[in-house]
């Protein structure tokens, strides 16, 4: 037998035939869909294009705002997972991050009359240079003492740098105009989903590359991915830097989004919403974070319509509704860490197996489970 | 005579402490002293309660300040509310804070006994959330006004500087409080076995302690540890407003418990009041809130940044 033949023949297979009934014929093809499956598939596709494109054009401008927050919601859901999930680094003071975007904006349009695209692209920089700086710190601290440094510097930029009369308009807040040809709702709620799909291209790119897969290798072990000659450093800080761009991007849209930007909107609670969202999405699932990131971003809205249309339950009665978010938001996360650790992401997963053309089952859901990297420290 | 005070470490750390402290006396930042050394004691406390849980369950407890924010609204629906004496009404608050404590070890940190660290982290922060969201409803988010036990102003003066009773009452009643537990984990079995758990857990299960039971007992006496806390320190503020302690004392006593290495009981109380007098100088010296927005949480993250970068051990801590 030569060595082509050998590789050629199926030993594996055949054995496995023996072993396992169900594997009986050995040549089964993979799992193809017929046309009617097609169908169904481009379908359900189509039926949430349309949810996501043309169901805010039949809305009035109030509902439209608050859709392109969830949008933006995403994008810094996003950020946070590269922190969160690709590096096992956790952000408590997210809410600096993203404010730190925002008055950026707004101070480059207000103060300095500078068109939108440049404010944004400021706010980009700005946020990556104070992801690149913490990210610094970072590296000599890991672990649980990087969220206690991010934790004090969210608070400390809450207390003094949004506090910065000259920069943040103070307790006045800095106006922060929507760009020239997005001035209406539905035309900025398409901007920023134009951004929210340019950061989910971004990212997905990024995580093929070297970089990304360094970095997959320095979460699961940082030595022996050192072992290997990989940059540790070099490649954590790129995903700091990335973090900070994103979250950059994130506070510039919410503040032209609002068209207003105050300081007391970024607060710790603020922070522990962007943690909550992302973990209940599903760490390293760029889906999950997206649906988790927008659930959190409507979930006041969800309750609203629901009170609107005249829901009578005793127990939400009871649960006045602006504070329904924050109450559930909590116990969603609790439970998500101590039952489900893949979150949304892994709920939904079944059925994008099925839009990818594969069959639909709720097996091997736990085909990667999502484990927040352990402790460097 | 106490363990702590036998250590060199802590001696030169407090060394520094008396150093600085007559610094601050001679160029006049009194009022900024007494009053950083007071603050300061109540973020020892809660300090305390984070090292013991870091040592028992390797957790950063971020629900810590929760734990006596609960114990705030208790006291103030039991004894401001219903009228019961304030005494009573303390020990009902101490035991809501312990039973909160309890229902987290129970309910969160155990099941995630294996998780990660960081997990562990996010779910205590999401507890710390719960709270602030449930006081936040059942407490109608309004702030509340607490009158101190003890009126009177200007009976007092410590190096010219007037200090209220109630203050002089969280004084004493912190320094009989780390007195006592100084002798609980030196001379009690139970206070030992707790030691023991967080240095070998392995060996202490084998000596026939139940590690599982000493993690709930740590974890209801840190409850304890922060109820005390926020109802000492509350009245002294005279008022609290969901998630109290959580904003003022928290990340203090985070970086008061790094200051004292993490690991260290003395030095997270004295890690405390270090952070207190620097965060009143800062609050008080002209230099600073003249040029500086928000100086006392610019101060407490400098802090946090250069203890982290230059002695990661902690001032008192010992290099491992």
């Amino acid at each position: 037998m030569s060595l082509e033949e050998s590789i050629d023949a199926p030993p594996v297979l055949e054995e496995h035939a023996v072993a396992d009934p169900i594997a009986v014929q050995p040549a089964a093809p993979p799992f193809r869909p017929r046309p009617v499956g097609w169908m169904a598939r481009g379908i359900v596709m189509a039926a949430v294009a349309a949810l996501v494109l043309l169901l805010p054009t039949t809305k009035g401008a109030v509902d439209v705002h608050i859709y392109t927050q969830a949008v933006i919601f995403a994008i810094i859901g996003l950020s946070l997972n590269v922190l969160l999930g690709y590096t096992g680094q956790i952000s408590l003071g997210h809410h600096a991050f993203v404010g730190i975007g925002a008055f950026t904006s707004a101070y480059m349009v207000t103060v300095h009359g500078q068109p939108f695209v440049a404010a944004v692209a400021m706010a980009m920089v700005v946020g990556g240079l104070q992801a690149l700086l913490l990210g610094a710190v970072s590296l000599r601290i890991t672990g649980l003492y990087f969220a206690l440094v991010t934790l004090a510097y969210g608070t400390m930029a809450e207390e003094s740098l949004f506090n910065i009369q000259k920069l943040t308009g103070g307790s006045a807040g800095q106006p922060a105009p929507k760009p020239t040809w997005f001035t209406t709702d539905l035309r900025y709620y398409y901007l920023c989903l134009a951004f929210l799909a340019a950061v989910i291209w971004v990212d997905w790119r990024l995580m093929k590359t070297k970089g990304g897969r360094a970095l997959s290798a320095v979460r699961e072990n940082p030595r022996v991915a050192a072992t290997f000659g990989t940059d540790v450093k070099i490649y954590t800080l790129m995903a700091f830097v990335v973090a900070g761009v994103f979250a950059g991007l994130g506070g510039a849209l919410l503040a032209h989004n609002d068209t207003f930007v105050v300081r007391d909107l970024f607060n710790f609670q603020l922070a522990l919403v962007f943690v909550i969202m992302t973990v209940v999405g599903g760490l390293r699932n760029r889906t999950g974070v997206v649906i988790g990131s927008a659930f959190f971003g409507l979930i006041g809205y969800f309750f609203d319509k629901l009170f609107e249309h005249g829901l009578d339950l005793r127990v939400l009665k009871v649960l006045p509704k602006e504070y329904a978010p924050i109450v559930i938001g909590p116990m969603l996360l609790l439970f998500t860490l101590t039952r489900h650790p893949g979150g949304m992401g892994q709920q939904v997963r079944p059925l994008q197996r099925w839009l990818r053309g594969g069959r639909f089952s709720f097996k091997d859901t736990h085909e990667d489970e999502v484990r927040v990297s352990d402790v460097r420290a | 005579m106490p363990r702590f005070l036998a250590s060199r470490s802590a001696l030169v750390g407090t060394a520094i402490v008396v150093v600085v402290a007559a610094v601050m006396v001679a160029s006049g930042q009194r009022q900024a002293l007494v009053i950083g050394v007071i603050t300061g004691a109540g973020y020892g406390l809660v300090a305390l309660g984070l090292v013991l849980i870091y040592k028992s369950s390797g957790v950063f407890n971020f629900a810590q300040g929760e734990f006596g924010t609960v114990a705030v609204y208790t006291l103030y629906g039991v004894h401001d509310l219903a009228g019961v004496p304030l005494l009573p009404a303390m020990l009902v608050g101490l035991a809501a804070a312990a039973a909160m404590a309890l229902a987290t070890e129970r309910v969160i940190i155990r099941p995630l006994f294996s998780a990660p660290r960081v997990t562990l982290l996010v779910a205590t922060a999401g507890v710390s959330l719960l709270a602030i969201s449930l006081e936040l409803w059942l407490g109608e988010a309004r702030i509340r006004f607490i009158q101190p036990a003890l009126g009177r102003l200007d009976r007092v003066s410590v190096f010219g500087v007037q200090v209220s009773d109630q203050r002089l009452l969280v004084l004493a009643a912190l320094l009989m409080l780390a007195v006592l537990l100084g002798l609980f984990f030196s001379r009690t079995n139970l206070g030992l076995a707790i030691l023991g758990v967080s240095q070998e857990p392995v060996a202490t299960e084998l000596m026939g302690i139940s590690v599982r039971r000493l993690s709930s007992f740590t974890w209801a006496l840190t409850g304890v540890l922060a109820g005390l806390a926020g109802m000492l320190t509350a009245p002294v503020v005279g008022s609290f407003a969901p998630g109290f302690l959580t904003t003022t004392s928290l990340i203090p006593a985070f970086t008061a418990a790094v200051l004292g290495g993490m690991t260290s009981l003395p030095g997270a109380f004295v890690g405390g009041v270090v952070v207190g007098v620097a965060q009143s100088l800062a609050v008080s010296a002209p230099i600073f809130y003249e040029n500086i927005p928000g100086p006392g949480a610019v101060m407490v993250f400098v802090l946090l940044v250069v203890v982290l970068a230059l002695r990661p051990q902690g001032l008192l801590g010992k290099s491992s």
